[in-house]
C-alpha cells in the first residue's frame, strides 16, 4: 500500500488513487499525418521497465486531478510527483537505489532477501 | 492461580480450566496430550509449542461461526466452549486414515504431481474426492458472517511487540511528542519476562512488578496507545502495517460487538520488537505427542502454572535451556535426563553447575536418536558420545534446536537478512523502509545489552531521554549453540519418520529425495515438498530445512538462502478482511425514486450495475416473463408505454471550449447543430472501438448535456476528465455527473403525444413545433423539467427529465392523465425487444470492445469533415478498413416458427455430424434475439464476417443441440425502416 503525495492534496493512501499508465506519451498533434505504425505505437505500445518509470496517477477518490509520478518499479519507491504539463524534475539523489545493470537495487526489490557475503 | 473454573468440552468430554487458560494449557492441565491427527498420514499429534508458531494443535471450534484450524495454543477458553479435534475419523484415538502412514511411499515429495497422473477422468472422479476426504484440516463455517470492522491509524511510531524490548522502547518514547502505538499479540505485556525466568530482576524488582509499573507509566503518558490481543500480520510498503485484534479473547463471541478489528496502520517509523521463535530438531518420530519445545514447556509453567510433566527428558544444542532446567529444579522437579549435543567443555558453566548440584542424569556430546510410543511418547533412545544407544522411559521430551529471530515481518518489509555463523540463524542486516529492530529479533540475545541497543537505535528521535533500566540475567549471558539439524536414525520401519514440517507432514527423507531429483533451489524445494507451506509457515522448522538442504548441497546456509516470507504472518480470518463490506454493505443497492411504485405494480427487478431496474411487470401472479414482455411490447407499439430511465448516466459539460471538446469526444459533428436540439452520439476509445453511446443535447455552444449508458456513466465521465486534464488542459471545459439530479421517463408509442400534451398543456407538442430530436425546458411546480423528443423504441417518444423530489408525483400524474388511454409501464426486457426490432444497438451487448462504428454500419455518425476526434485515426488503420471484418446484420428465421438463441454461432453448413469431427467454420455470433409480437416471428442481430455482403443470403444458426436453424440475412432494421413512426 503506497503512500502517494498528491500535488494538490498531500500524502494519501494508494487506495484513493488509480494508476494511469506511462506518462509523457504524447498524442500526435495531427493524427491524420502519422502512419499506421506510429499511430499504433501511440495507442498500444507502453514501456515496462524495471527501475525508473514515469507514470500517471489520478486521485480518483479525492480531487480527481491527474498528475505524474516517478516510481522505481523494482522497489515501488515513488521518487517524485509533479503536476500535469510540468517537465519531469531531476532524480539525481535517488540514483543509488539502482545498482546493477538490470536495475536491481541492493535492497528493497524483494527478489532476494539474503545478504550475499 | 485463580480458582474460577471454566468448563469447556473437548471431543465431547468436559474439562475444567482456569481463567486465562488457552485451550492447550487447559488440556495439559488435564493431562490431555493427544489433540489431533496430522494432515497427510493421520499420525497422532499433541501440543508442540505455547504460541502462535504451533504446527500441530489445530482444533475446530463448534459455534455459530464454526471456526476451523484454531490454534489451541493461542485461543483462550471461555465457559461453555465446544472444541473438537480435526482430521480424524471415526475418533481421535482410533483413526482409520492412519493407514496413510503405511502407504507413505506413495505420499512422498511431489506425490500430488506424480501419483495421480491418470487415467483420464480419475483426478476429478476418484483422486480428488479421496484426497479431500483424507487430507486436510478443519471444516469451514456453513454461512459467512462478519462482525468485524476496520480501523485506520496514522501515527509516528509503531512498536510491534510488548515484550522486554518493546516495553523499553515505549518507555523511552513516553512523554515525547511522538504518537506511539504499541501492539502486543498476547493478552498482557511482558513477553519473555512472563514466559521464563531468564531475567532475575529488572531495576531491582521482580519482573511482574516492573511490568505493572511500566504499563502504568505508559498509560499515564498521553502519547502512547496500547493494543493487546493484536497480531501484526502484514508489513507493506510504505510503512503500512496491518494488525488483527481479537475482541473475543476469553469470551463467547458477542453478536453486538465486533469480533475482530483490522487495524490499518500508517506510520513514520516501525520498531520491530517481536522477539524470536524457538526451533525444533529432526529425529525419528519427533512428532509424537509429548515432544514439546523447551521454551514452550517453560512458558506453560510461568504463564499458566501448568507443569506438563515433572520429569521430562531435555534435548538441546544451546544455552537457552538453562532456564528450563533452573525452573524445574527450583520446583523440586528433577528432569530424567539432560541430553546436550555439545561437548561438556563447550557447555556454559551455569548449566554444568546445576547438573552437578542436583545430580541430573547428564549426556553431553549425545543426541536423541528417536522416540517411540503409541498415541504419545513412551520411551526415548539416546545415542551417547561413545555411540551407544540407551533407552529411557519418559512421557515428555523437551527439545531446543536454537533460536530464530522472528524476521518474518522484517523480510516482508523487504529488509535484507544475513546468516550469523555465531548464533546460527538469519538476522536483520539492512532495512529498506523506516524499520528499526530491537532485542532478539535483531539477533541480540544478550538481555543486559538491550538497554544500550534501545538507547542507540532510538536515539535519533527528538525529545526522548535515555532509559536507565538495569537488567540482571539469570544464567548464561551469551548465547552458545552447536550446529545440528537432524540426528541419525537407527531403526527403519514404515512408521518411523523424521519430520521437517509437522503441519504438512514433510519428512527429512522427502527433502533428500527432492534434492536427489534436482530440486536444489530452495524456492523449488519448498514448493515440491510443500515444506513450510502450512498455515504455520514453518515457524519452528523452516530454518532447519535450510540447514539440512545446505548440508546435502554442500553449501553454506547463506548460499542456499531463505525463501521469501510473505504476508500474512499468521492466518487472517476472512471476516477480518471483509469487515463491514458484506452483503448490502459490500455493494450498495441503488433505487430510483419510482421504485416503490414499481414494487406495487409487481415489477420483477433486474440488477444493472448497482441499480435495481424493473425487468418486466407481472400483470397477475400467473403471467410468465415471456407473456409479460410480449404484452408490454405490443401495447407500446399500439398505444403507449413508459419506462423508468432514471438510471441513465447524465453528464453536464460547460465552458468556453465545450463545443470543441464535445467534437473531440464524440464521432459526430456538433458544430452545425442548432441549440436546443439533441443528437445520438457515439464515443470511441483511441483504438477506434465503440466505448459508449447516448444522446448529446446542445443548449448552446458552451453548454451540453450528454447521456450515457447506465453501466458506463462513471467511466465516461472519467474518460472525459482524463482527456480534459491531460491532453487538452488549455481548453476551458468542465464536466459534472448529474445522473442523480434528474429522474428520466421514456414515454413512447403512437399515443404518447396525447398523453404528454395532457400532462403539460402549456406546451405545443405538435410535430412542427416540437420536432424529433429537439428539447424544451418548462417550469413545473417550483422547478424545471426538460422534455426531449427522442426514442429508443422506434415509436414517437418523449424523454422527461425531472428532479427526483417531484419524480414520483409526476409519474403518477402521467398515469392519471392517461386513465382513458392504454399506457403500460414496461421494463428493460421490453425496452431491449423494442430497440432490437428497430435495429438499435446496445453497447456491451451488440458490441464487445472489438467493434468499430464501421462494423455497425454507423458510418453516417462519423464526422468526416472533423480534423480529429478520439479514435478517428484508428478507423483508417489497415486492420480496421478490411472488408472481411465482422459486421452487424439482422437475422430472420426462414421457418417463422423457430426462435433464435442469443450467443449461438452463425455458420454456413446446415448439417452437423454427430459427434462433430471437423472444426465448424464460424462466421460470427448472435448478439441479440427476441420474438417480435408485432411481426409475429423471431428477429435477431448478429455480428458476422463480411455481413454486409451476405445480406439476402441464407445461413444457419446453431442451437443448444446439434440442429441448426436456417436464417435469412437482412438489414438489422425490422420495423419502420423509413422512420415514419419516429418522426410522425
Amino acid at each position: 500500500m503506497l503512500l502517494i503525495n498528491c500535488p494538490y492534496c498531500g500524502e494519501r493512501d494508494q487506495s484513493e488513487f488509480t494508476n494511469g499508465g506511462e506518462a509523457h506519451v504524447i498524442r500526435p498533434k495531427n493524427p491524420e499525418n502519422v502512419n499506421d505504425r506510429e499511430w499504433s505505437e501511440y495507442v498500444f505500445i507502453r514501456a515496462n521497465p524495471k527501475g525508473i518509470y514515469y507514470e500517471r496517477w489520478v486521485h480518483s477518490h479525492g480531487c480527481k486531478k491527474w498528475f505524474n509520478a516517478i516510481r522505481n518499479t523494482s522497489t515501488d519507491e515513488i521518487l517524485k510527483v509533479y503536476k500535469m504539463g510540468e517537465s519531469p524534475p531531476p532524480i539525481k539523489g535517488f540514483k543509488n537505489t539502482l545498482k546493477s545493470p538490470s536495475g536491481e537495487p541492493d535492497v528493497g526489490s524483494g527478489n532476494f532477501a539474503v545478504k550475499k557475503t | 492461580m485463580s480458582e474460577n473454573k471454566i468448563y469447556f468440552k473437548f471431543d465431547g468430554k468436559t474439562y475444567g480450566g482456569n481463567q486465562g487458560d488457552t485451550i492447550a494449557s487447559a488440556l495439559l492441565r488435564n493431562e490431555v496430550k493427544l489433540v489431533g491427527r496430522s494432515f497427510k498420514y493421520h499420525r497422532p499429534r499433541g501440543i508442540y509449542t505455547c504460541g502462535i508458531e504451533e504446527p500441530n494443535a489445530l482444533v475446530q471450534l463448534i459455534n455459530e461461526h464454526n471456526e476451523p484450524n484454531v490454534r489451541a495454543t493461542v485461543k483462550k477458553i471461555y465457559d461453555g466452549m465446544v472444541v473438537k479435534s480435526q482430521n480424524r475419523w471415526p475418533s481421535l484415538k482410533r483413526d482409520l486414515g492412519s493407514i496413510n502412514n503405511l502407504l507413505s511411499p506413495i505420499f512422498s515429495a511431489g506425490f500430488y504431481y506424480k501419483t495421480f497422473m491418470g487415467p483420464k477422468g480419475f483426478w476429478k472422479n476418484v483422486y480428488e474426492p479421496l484426497i479431500r476426504r483424507t487430507a486436510g484440516l478443519g471444516k469451514p463455517p456453513r454461512e459467512f458472517k462478519s462482525k468485524s470492522i476496520h480501523l485506520h491509524h496514522n501515527i509516528d511510531i509503531l512498536i510491534v511487540g510488548g515484550g522486554l524490548a518493546g516495553l523499553l522502547a515505549a518507555k523511552k518514547l513516553a512523554g515525547t511528542d511522538q504518537d506511539v502505538l504499541l501492539v502486543e499479540r498476547d493478552n498482557n505485556l511482558g513477553g519473555i519476562l512472563r514466559n521464563s525466568n531468564k531475567i532475575k530482576s529488572i531495576d531491582g524488582q521482580k519482573s511482574a512488578d516492573w511490568i505493572e509499573k511500566t504499563e502504568w507509566l505508559l498509560k499515564s503518558a498521553n502519547n502512547i496507545k496500547i493494543l493487546k490481543n493484536t497480531t501484526v500480520t502484514t508489513y507493506n510498503y510504505k510503512d503500512h502495517l496491518i494488525a488483527i485484534e481479537d475482541k473475543t479473547v476469553g469470551a463467547q463471541p458477542d453478536n453486538n460487538k465486533p469480533e475482530l478489528v483490522m487495524h490499518k496502520i500508517r506510520t513514520k517509523h516501525t520498531v520491530l520488537a517481536n522477539g524470536h521463535i524457538e526451533r525444533f530438531l529432526s529425529f525419528r518420530n519427533n512428532d509424537l505427542p509429548g515432544v514439546m519445545l523447551a521454551a514452550s514447556f517453560e512458558k506453560y509453567i510461568h504463564r499458566y502454572g501448568v507443569v506438563a510433566d515433572t520429569s521430562p527428558v531435555i534435548f538441546t544444542n544451546n544455552s537457552s535451556t538453562f532456564s528450563l532446567l533452573k525452573t524445574m529444579v527450583d520446583m523440586n522437579h528433577k528432569p530424567k535426563a539432560y541430553v546436550d549435543v555439545r561437548d561438556s567443555k563447550k557447555i556454559e558453566k551455569e548449566t554444568l553447575e546445576l547438573i552437578n548440584n542436583y545430580n541430573i542424569p547428564f549426556y553431553p556430546k549425545s543426541e536423541i536418536e528417536g522416540c517411540e510410543g503409541k498415541n504419545q511418547i513412551e520411551k526415548v533412545f539416546i545415542r551417547t558420545k561413545k555411540d551407544k544407544t540407551l533407552k529411557i522411559k519418559t512421557s515428555m521430551l523437551c527439545i531446543s534446536g536454537g533460536l530464530n529471530p522472528d524476521i518474518h515481518l522484517f523480510t516482508q518489509s523487504k529488509g535484507l537478512v544475513k546468516w550469523d555463523e555465531k548464533i546460527l540463524t538469519f538476522k536483520p542486516e539492512k532495512s529498506f523502509q523506516n524499520t528499526i529492530t530491537l532485542g532478539s529479533v535483531s539477533g541480540n540475545f544478550h538481555f543486559e545489552k538491550l538497554v544500550e541497543e534501545v538507547n542507540k537505535k532510538l536515539g535519533f528521535i527528538e525529545g526522548c531521554n535515555n532509559v536507565n533500566t538495569n537488567i540482571e540475567v539469570l544464567g548464561p549471558k551469551e548465547f552458545y549453540i552447536k550446529e545440528i539439524w537432524e540426528t541419525k536414525s537407527l531403526k527403519k520401519s514404515l512408521w518411523s519418520k523424521s519430520f521437517i514440517d509437522l503441519q504438512n507432514d514433510v519428512t527429512t527423507k522427502d527433502l533428500r529425495q527432492a534434492i536427489r531429483e534436482g530440486f536444489d533451489r530452495i524456492e523449488h524445494l519448498k514448493r515440491f515438498t510443500t515444506n513450510s507451506m502450512g498455515t504455520d509457515q514453518g515457524k519452528i522448522s523452516s530454518i532447519n530445512a535450510l540447514g539440512i538442504a545446505s548440508k546435502l548441497l554442500k553449501k553454506s546456509v547463506s548460499e542456499v538462502g531463505t525463501t521469501t516470507y510473505r504476508p500474512p504472518y499468521s492466518p487472517v480470518s476472512f471476516s477480518a478482511i471483509a469487515g463491514r463490506s458484506t452483503y448490502e454493505f459490500y455493494d450498495p443497492v441503488r433505487k430510483t425514486p419510482i421504485h416503490p411504485w414499481h414494487e406495487k405494480q409487481n415489477a420483477v427487478f433486474e440488477d444493472v450495475g448497482q441499480w435495481k431496474r424493473p425487468w418486466y411487470f407481472k400483470k397477475n401472479e400467473n403471467e410468465s416473463m415471456r407473456d409479460a414482455v410480449q404484452r408490454e411490447s405490443k401495447k407500446v407499439r399500439e398505444s403507449a408505454g413508459i419506462l423508468d430511465g432514471s438510471t441513465l448516466g447524465k453528464i453536464e459539460i460547460k465552458g468556453r471550449d465545450a463545443l470543441q471538446f464535445i467534437n473531440l469526444m464524440y464521432t459526430n459533428s456538433f458544430t452545425k447543430m442548432k441549440p436546443m436540439s439533441g443528437r445520438y452520439g457515439l464515443m470511441l476509445g483511441e483504438d477506434g472501438m465503440v466505448k459508449d453511446d447516448g444522446i448529446v443535447c446542445k443548449i448552446n455552444d458552451q453548454h451540453f448535456i450528454a447521456t450515457t449508458t447506465t453501466g458506463g456513466a462513471a467511466s465516461v465521465l472519467s474518460h472525459m476528465e482524463e482527456y480534459a486534464q491531460t491532453e487538452w488542459p488549455h481548453m476551458n471545459v468542465f464536466m459534472n455527473s448529474i445522473t442523480e439530479q434528474f429522474s428520466t421517463f421514456n414515454l413512447s408509442g403512437p399515443k404518447s403525444r396525447i398523453i404528454i400534451q395532457r400532462v403539460f398543456p402549456s406546451v405545443d407538442f405538435s410535430n412542427e413545433k416540437f420536432p424529433y430530436m429537439t428539447f424544451k425546458f418548462l417550469d413545473y411546480l417550483d422547478t424545471q423539467v426538460r422534455i426531449l423528443r427522442a426514442s429508443f423504441t422506434g415509436e414517437l417518444g418523449y424523454e422527461i427529465y425531472v428532479p427526483p423530489k417531484h419524480a414520483l408525483k409526476l409519474w403518477e400524474r402521467i398515469f392519471y392523465s392517461s386513465r382513458d388511454i392504454e399506457l403500460v409501464p414496461y421494463g428493460t426486457e421490453t425496452m431491449h425487444l423494442l430497440r432490437a426490432e428497430k435495429g438499435y444497438i446496445i453497447v456491451g451487448q451488440d458490441t464487445d470492445g472489438t467493434v468499430t462504428p464501421i462494423d455497425l454500419n454507423l458510418n453516417w455518425m462519423i464526422g468526416k469533415n472533423k480534423n480529429d476526434f478520439i479514435g478517428k485515426r484508428s478507423l483508417n488503420r489497415s486492420d480496421i478498413i478490411k472488408s472481411d471484418r465482422k459486421q452487424l446484420v439482422g437475422l430472420v428465421p426462414i421457418d417463422k416458427s423457430y426462435g433464435i438463441e442469443e450467443g449461438q454461432h452463425v455458420i454456413e453448413q446446415e448439417n452437423l455430424s454427430t459427434p462433430i469431427k471437423k472444426p465448424v467454420k464460424m462466421l460470427g455470433q448472435v448478439t441479440s434475439s427476441y420474438f417480435s409480437p408485432t411481426l409475429n416471428h423471431s428477429v435477431a442481430m448478429a455480428l458476422i464476417k463480411e455481413g454486409n455482403r451476405k445480406i439476402g443470403s441464407h445461413l444457419f444458426v446453431s442451437t443448444s443441440n446439434l440442429n441448426t436453424i436456417a436464417v435469412e440475412v437482412v438489414k438489422p432494421n425490422f420495423i419502420d425502416p423509413e422512420n415514419v413512426r419516429l418522426k410522425s
